[in-house]
């Protein structure tokens, strides 16, 4: 009687052991997580969390398994391949954003020359790529209110949305103005400076 | 008699232009597919299409690839996903109205591979872009990385 249950908690504990380990090597070595350099040449910072850990990594094909539980490690090119050779290869190349169209202060619809000529340049290539759907993205400087410029940048790519309508691009084509009011500067300033680079509107050909 | 034909032929005018500005609201692209290869799917709700190029992709979009598959996407704020085989991925929340400061993007990857390069949601706001997977979540600041889900089976 001793024997046989002292047997079976003896099988019992083995069995859950090997389940648990089991678990172990199947869930923490496979799955990570690698930062990289994107392709404008920044490394950022990619942070795992769980209830097990936390860990962060700052450099460059560093990894770390997603229950945050190990330090980070290298990660070889040969396994990146093998890993995500093919989600790599799959990445859509990068959209294409026009020269910005730049406005004068505070005005919503004066472009100068080159703007407009640029204008017609995005309507030739949207047509050649067969653009379905439109961004036009607009933008202010810090000079203002952040109320008052969030109004402004809508009304810039508003009129320009309405430029690409007037130069052919109509429905089902969908171009949508979208404000980003003053907090997307092209050139870093502090807060009420006049930049004409930052006054502009970006279209972008989805 | 004449008058009444003409009121149900407003009426019909009406619905038939104002129908698809409530749809419109609801299933507005949040991106697009741009690359494919092999057998891919969207699925939204019930509704599942074979994606290709210029598919769209809406708010809690579930994209899954089959064995030997990829996929690439690119989202409004410029921010691009690519998959590998095997992977199952939904889109559970995309904020982009910069003006406003609002700005979320959350995913869940359930399995497989996926590369993630950050767009201006990430730039903007440093705390708005994660990525839910079944061991641990993923916060991002502005960069490119990779990840991998084993499946669990």
């Amino acid at each position: 009687m001793n024997f046989s249950n002292k047997t079976v908690l003896l099988a019992a504990t083995l069995t859950l052991l090997a389940v648990l380990a089991g678990c172990a090597a199947k869930k923490g070595t496979g799955s990570y997580v690698v930062l990289l350099r994107d392709p404008d040449g920044n490394a950022g910072k990619v942070i795992v969390q769980s209830q097990q850990g936390e860990q962060t990594l700052t450099e460059v094909f560093k990894g770390t398994a997603l229950d945050g539980k190990r330090e980070p490690f290298f990660v070889m090119q040969d396994q990146l391949q093998r890993d995500f050779g093919a989600a790599l290869a799959a990445m859509p190349p990068p959209p294409e954003i026009p020269f910005p169209l730049e406005f004068a202060t505070r005005s919503v619809s004066a472009m100068d020359d080159r703007s407009t000529a640029e204008l017609q340049r995005i309507v030739n290539n949207a047509r050649q790529l067969n653009t379905m759907d439109i961004s036009v993205i607009g933008h202010t400087d810090t000079t203002g209110t952040p109320a008052g410029n969030r109004d402004i940048a809508l009304k810039r790519a508003q009129f320009v949305a309405s430029r690409l309508r007037d130069l052919g691009l109509l429905p089902p084509i969908r171009i949508t103005p979208i404000s980003h009011g003053q907090y997307t500067q092209k050139v870093k300033t502090g807060d009420q400076v006049d930049e004409r680079a930052n006054r502009r509107v970006e279209v972008i050909l989805h | 008699m004449k008058r009444r034909f003409n009121f149900r032929q407003a009426l019909a005018g009406l619905i038939l232009t104002t129908l698809p500005l409530f749809s419109q609201a609801q299933t507005e692209p949040i991106g697009y597919v741009k690359t494919v290869t092999g057998e891919a799917w969207v699925s939204n709700g019930a509704e599942r299409v074979r994606a290709q190029r210029g598919t769209p992709v809406l708010l809690g979009s579930q994209l899954r690839t089959q064995a030997g598959a990829s996929l690439g996407v690119s989202f409004k704020d410029n921010t691009m996903m690519s998959f590998g085989p095997n992977t199952e991925l939904t889109v559970d929340e995309y904020l982009y109205e910069p003006a406003d400061e609002q700005l979320k993007l959350s995913t869940r990857l359930l399995r497989g591979t996926l590369n993630y390069i950050a767009g201006v949601i990430a730039k903007l706001k440093p705390d708005a872009v994660s990525v839910r997977t079944p061991m641990g979540v993923i916060g991002v600041r502005g960069t490119q990385f990779l990840v991998k889900v084993e499946d669990e089976q």
